[in-house]
Order: structure tokens, then C-alpha cells, then sequence
């Protein structure tokens, strides 16, 4: 489902210096699988997910969605892709302030242009599975940050997405709130999606197919 | 939905009073720069509606019909000129003559007709009326006051002004024409006449000595012409001075185009104050929305990362962004009704009048402050979609 080829990223210090944080990144996740990366804070995690989302495109390399190397689109086909192929969840949430939970959730559709009463009925169900369906009209700032991750998965799942990317999904949760997020996540594998998983917590990598060390700009 | 509606209100608010803020400085400027337009194309349009005809050399007329006496035998032989439909002798009184003639055309003026003769202005057939009447033949010590004369005076139909020592009845208010006849009192000609009498001791002596056999029907400070139909005003205000001793007969272009660069000054005013006006609103408008749109960097790249391309994100901004500018417009618009209308309610009571709320300008400045919003949410679209989602979501949070 998900193939990434040689992806090399460098950034640059503020004083123009090179700052190569990622060396050559070689990775393949099938349909149904669960690839958790770890790594130490810094060493480029959140960079690799960015690259294989294509939220920021790579110095060097490839990416591929289901045989399709999309990383050359132009910037709206990107888009299209993401929007029909990833769902995120991120370690910050990243809810919009301004929209209710249930909003949020639905935002997902609107860009896919799926919005419509049965895609309405399945984010009630998904926040109901999730177990915050009672917050569906609160807004983030307004509820606890396990119940605004819980929203985030509701969102990245509603399209039914054949690839999840999760950026450190349980770095600011409590255990009990952790444990829901990575089962859910572990569920959608099981379903038949390609799931990314990194963390820098032993924990995640629980019931992976694989999982890769990424140290020094590379996967081992 | 109302809810929905309250809390848009709520998270815009701060857009919203920006962009009225601008709006209104927009529409007060623009309001300012029409009423002088209007007192510019009203005295145009009035010089060129007749041929103003005085008598050569100084005199103590005033406005257009500035010069020496006009007598009876003169307007006779005017009326003989071919081409000349009609001639109304007229006597112009600056009713405070130490008013200095740079401010001629907003002088208040007493102005006697001949009300045995049409008005041959074509383009004032009559002057508008407010409440009462107009003058009539055989009306004696009774005045018709301009709206500006009337308002700075407190003057209705009924009131009693003196003038010269003699009191006259109003019998008539115009309506207000934001150009000379403003600050007009007009009156039948023979107290005109009386007055100027009164006024110019000079005249008085002239009279009593009776070194020129002058009638009352010689006291002429002008006369307005009228020409046929069919016939060019300026050739035939040409032929006036060569047919007609000792006259001085405007040429109606050339002194449309003599009042235009003596208000020369006035309209780059105009344009000034209009293009201060669009400079500051529109800046204003453009970078309330622009700082709106980059203040939601992080929306944006979350929005971009659920797939939303970049004319999804266009079409979004570009419907608040006009949704905002829309609101902000209408109360901005209200904002500046309100302040010039109480600013020329407290003006009013000199006859000023300072604003004048056209509808072209409340249209423009609607639209503009619109397209201005719009222009500038695309601009701040096609800014945040160059940056990455992943850039957009770190530099917003
Ligand atoms: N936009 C950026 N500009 C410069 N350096 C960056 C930028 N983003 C990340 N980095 C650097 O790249 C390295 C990897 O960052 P990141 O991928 O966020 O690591 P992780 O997610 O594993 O903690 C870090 O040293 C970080 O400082
Ligand atoms: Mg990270």
C-alpha cells in the first residue's frame, strides 16, 4: 500500500548549516499491516510521517500510494491523495479550535466531498465507538486531551483510509487513554489498512507486524 | 443555525469592526468629496443653461452678472439679437458687500428677477421648492430663501426678514441644491432694485443729480439670456457683443471652463480626499482580511493535510472573506450615515451642509471595499498553500 524509496531530508540551521535528519529512508507497509518506528525525540520521527504523508515533500526519493508515486504531483493532486488515501492522527491533536467535535470529525468528508447524512451517521458511530459521543457538540478547548485524541482518530478513520499515519498518538495521554488509541489503531490493521505507528514508548510497538529503529538518519 | 450564526458573529467580530472602520472612513471621505463635486457640476451646469449678460465696466453687482449698469434700451436691443428666445433683467446684491468676491460662489446673494419674463436658464426652468411658492408676477416685499439661507436663519414659509431696512414675508423655501442658489434670497425686481438704491450711495447721488436719465427700469446689474432652440450659445453670446454696445456677454464654455479652473483647486481636493479615502479604506479592508487569513496558518495546513486543495481552501476564504467584508461594509456604511449626519445636523444650523451620501458612492464602496476583500483573501490563500501543510501547521501553532 504504502512504499517510500531513498527519502533524504536535510534542513537548514539558522545559520545556514546542514542539519541532515533523514539519509535515505527505504520502507514498504502493506494492506493490513502495523509498522511502528521508534526513535529518541530529534531524530527525525515526525519528519519520516510528513515525507510518507506528503505533508512536506523530500529532498531525494520516492513515495507511493498503492503503486502510484505521488510525492511529483502538483500541490492539489497531493492534496486529492491525501485526502483520499491518509488519515493523520497527531501527537498535538490538532483539532480545529473553532468547530465542534462532531465538526471536526465531519471536516475529513467535506474535502473528499463525501459530506452527507450517512457519512453523518457513521462520525456519530465512530464517537460512539470511541466512547465520546456526548462531547459530539463540545469544542477542544472544552474537553480533556484523551477525549480530543479520541475525536482526532474519529476524524482520520472517516473516510476509511487505506493508510493511518500516527505522529507519537499517545505522547500527551495518560495510560487508560493511551491504551484505547493504540488498540483502536491496531483494530484498523486488522481491518485491512496500512497503519504507521511512531513513538519513542516500547508500548506502541505491541502486536506490530514489524518494527524499525530510526537512528542517525536511517531505518534499522 | 442562529446558533451558528452567533458564534460567527462572535469569532469575526474583530474582522468585522475592521473592515467597518475602513468602510467608514471610505464612505465619510467619498461623502465629502461628492458634495464639493455636486457644488462644482451645479455651477456648470448652471453657466451653461443661459448667457449671463452685464454691463460693461465695475459696477456693484455681483456673482455672474458682475459689471455696470444694463438699461432698459440695452435689454431691448439684447432681445433684438437673432437667435435670443428671451432676456430676464436681473439685480445681484451681495447681501453683506464686504464679503470678500474670492468666495463669489458660495456668497450669500439677494437676487431680484424680472418676473414678467420665463427664467430662460434651460437647465433651471424653476428652481425646486421645498415648501411654499415660487415667486410670482406682482408679488411685492415678499422672498423666496435658498435652503442654506433659510436653514442658517431659521427661516420657514411665514417668517419675516429684513432686508435693507425693509421687511419681506417669505413666502416660499427652495429645496436644498447643494450649489449657489443655496445661499440665494430671491425677490421681485423692483425691491431689488429699492435695495441696491439703499444699499449704494454712490447710485443715490447719481440719481439725485440727475446727470443720466435713469428709470427704475434701468437698474439692471445683468440680465440672463435665453437662446432658440436649435441655436450654439456661444456663437450667439458672440454675437451679443458685437450687435450690443457696451455689454459684456459671457460666453457660456468659456465660463464653464473659467469656473472649472477656478475650482481647480477644489476638484484636486475632491480627488485627494477620494483617493485618501480609498487608500486608507481599502488598506484598511485588505489587511483585515489578510492578517484574518494568516492568523489561521494552522487551520489551514491542518485543512490541507484532511486534503482540501487549494481552490477548496480559495472558495472557503473567498466566501467569509466576502461574507465579512459584506457585514463589516453595511456597518461601516451605517457608521458613517450616522457620523455625517450628525455632523451636518450640527453644521446645519449655519446652513453648511458637508456631506452628501450618494448612492454611487454607497454602491462603490460596497463593491470596492468587496472586490478589495476578495482580492486580498486570494492573495493570502496563494501566500499559506505555498507553504507545506507540515510548515503551515509549525509556524501556526
Ligand atoms: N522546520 C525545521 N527546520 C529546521 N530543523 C528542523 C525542522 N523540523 C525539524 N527539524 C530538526 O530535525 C530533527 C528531527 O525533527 P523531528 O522529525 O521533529 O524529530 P522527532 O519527531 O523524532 O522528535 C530535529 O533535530 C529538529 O530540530
Ligand atoms: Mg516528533
Amino acid at each position: 500500500m504504502l512504499r517510500a524509496e531513498g527519502l533524504v531530508k536535510t534542513y537548514r540551521a539558522p545559520d545556514g548549516g546542514p542539519i541532515p535528519v533523514l539519509k535515505g529512508i527505504d520502507l514498504k507497509v502493506a494492506a493490513g499491516e502495523l509498522v511502528v518506528i521508534l526513535g529518541a525525540s530529534g531524530s527525525g520521527k515526525s519528519t519520516l510521517l510528513n515525507l510518507l504523508g506528503l505533508l512536506e515533500d523530500p529532498d531525494a526519493g520516492g513515495v507511493w500510494f498503492g503503486g502510484e508515486r505521488v510525492n511529483v504531483l502538483g500541490r492539489s493532486a497531493r492534496s486529492r491523495a491525501r485526502g483520499r488515501f491518509v488519515g493523520f492522527v497527531f501527537q498535538s491533536f490538532l483539532l480545529l479550535p473553532s468547530l465542534t467535535a462532531l465538526e471536526n470529525v465531519l471536516l475529513a468528508a467535506r474535502y473528499a466531498g463525501r459530506a452527507g447524512p450517512t457519512t453523518r451517521q457513521r462520525a456519530l458511530a465512530l464517537l460512539d465507538e470511541l466512547g465520546v459521543l456526548e462531547r459530539r457538540d463540545h469544542y477542544p478547548p472544552q474537553i480533556s486531551g484523551g477525549e480530543q485524541q479520541r475525536v482526532a482518530f474519529c476524524r482520520a478513520v472517516l473516510n476509511d483510509p487505506p493508510l493511518l499515519l500516527a505522529d507519537e498518538p499517545t505522547g500527551n495521554l495518560d495510560d487508560a487513554n493511551a491504551r484505547v488509541i493504540l488498540e483502536s489503531l491496531r483494530a484498523r490493521a486488522r481491518a485491512g489498512a496500512a497503519v504507521v505507528v511512531v513513538g519513542h514508548r516500547p508500548e506502541a510497538a505491541e502486536g506490530a507486524s514489524a518494527v524499525f529503529r530510526l537512528q542517525n538518519g536511517a531505518l534499522a | 443555525m442562529p446558533r451558528t450564526i452567533v458564534r460567527a458573529l462572535h469569532s469575526y467580530a474583530f474582522t468585522i469592526a475592521g473592515i467597518a472602520i475602513g468602510v467608514a472612513g471610505l464612505v465619510a471621505l467619498g461623502a465629502m468629496s461628492e458634495r464639493i463635486v455636486r457644488f462644482i457640476e451645479g455651477g456648470d451646469h448652471f453657466v451653461l443653461g443661459q448667457i449671463s449678460v452685464a454691463g460693461r465696466g465695475m459696477g456693484m453687482g455681483a456673482g455672474f452678472t458682475a459689471g455696470g449698469l444694463l438699461p432698459a434700451t440695452t435689454i431691448r436691443a439684447i432681445a433684438e439679437v437673432p437667435g435670443v428666445a428671451a432676456v430676464q433683467p436681473q439685480v445681484m446684491l451681495p447681501l453683506n458687500p464686504s464679503t470678500s468676491q474670492f468666495m463669489t460662489l458660495t456668497q450669500e446673494l439677494v437676487l431680484g428677477v424680472d418676473l414678467s419674463v420665463p427664467t430662460p436658464n434651460r437647465h433651471y426652468r424653476t428652481l425646486p421648492v421645498r415648501a411654499g411658492r415660487f415667486l410670482r408676477e406682482g408679488d411685492q416685499r415678499v422672498a423666496v430663501a435658498g435652503a442654506a439661507f433659510a436653514a442658517s436663519r431659521g427661516l420657514e414659509v411665514g417668517s419675516r426678514i429684513t432686508l435693507e431696512g425693509e421687511a419681506y414675508e417669505v413666502v416660499g423655501v427652495l429645496e436644498r441644491m447643494l450649489t449657489a442658489p443655496d445661499r440665494f434670497v430671491i425677490v421681485p425686481i423692483a425691491d431689488a432694485r429699492r435695495q441696491w438704491v439703499a444699499k449704494d450711495p454712490l447710485l443715490r447721488t447719481v440719481l439725485a443729480s440727475g446727470a443720466a436719465a435713469l428709470r427704475a427700469a434701468d437698474l439692471n446689474t445683468g440680465a440672463a439670456v435665453g437662446w432658440r432652440e436649435g441655436e450654439d450659445p456661444d456663437a450667439l453670446a458672440r454675437r451679443i457683443r458685437e450687435r450690443v454696445p457696451g455689454v459684456n456677454a459671457q460666453i457660456p464654455s468659456e465660463l464653464s471652463s473659467l469656473l472649472r479652473s477656478s475650482t481647480a483647486f477644489f476638484s484636486s481636493l475632491v480627488v485627494g480626499i477620494g483617493a485618501l479615502g480609498f487608500a486608507i479604506g481599502g488598506l484598511s479592508v485588505a489587511n483585515t482580511i489578510a492578517a484574518a487569513v494568516f492568523e489561521r496558518l494552522r487551520d489551514f495546513g491542518i485543512k490541507r493535510a484532511l486534503g482540501a486543495t487549494d481552490a477548496q481552501l480559495g472558495r472557503e476564504v473567498l466566501a467569509e472573506a466576502l461574507g465579512v467584508t459584506l457585514s463589516g461594509g453595511v456597518v461601516g456604511v451605517a457608521v458613517a450615515l450616522a457620523l455625517g449626519v450628525s455632523i451636518d445636523g450640527w453644521a446645519g444650523r449655519s446652513g453648511q451642509q458637508l456631506f452628501l451620501f450618494s448612492p454611487r458612492l454607497l454602491v462603490g464602496a460596497l463593491v470596492f471595499s468587496v472586490l478589495l476583500g476578495a482580492a486580498a483573501a486570494v492573495y493570502a490563500t496563494l501566500r499559506v498553500v505555498r507553504l507545506s501543510p507540515a510548515e503551515a501547521i509549525r509556524r501556526g501553532a
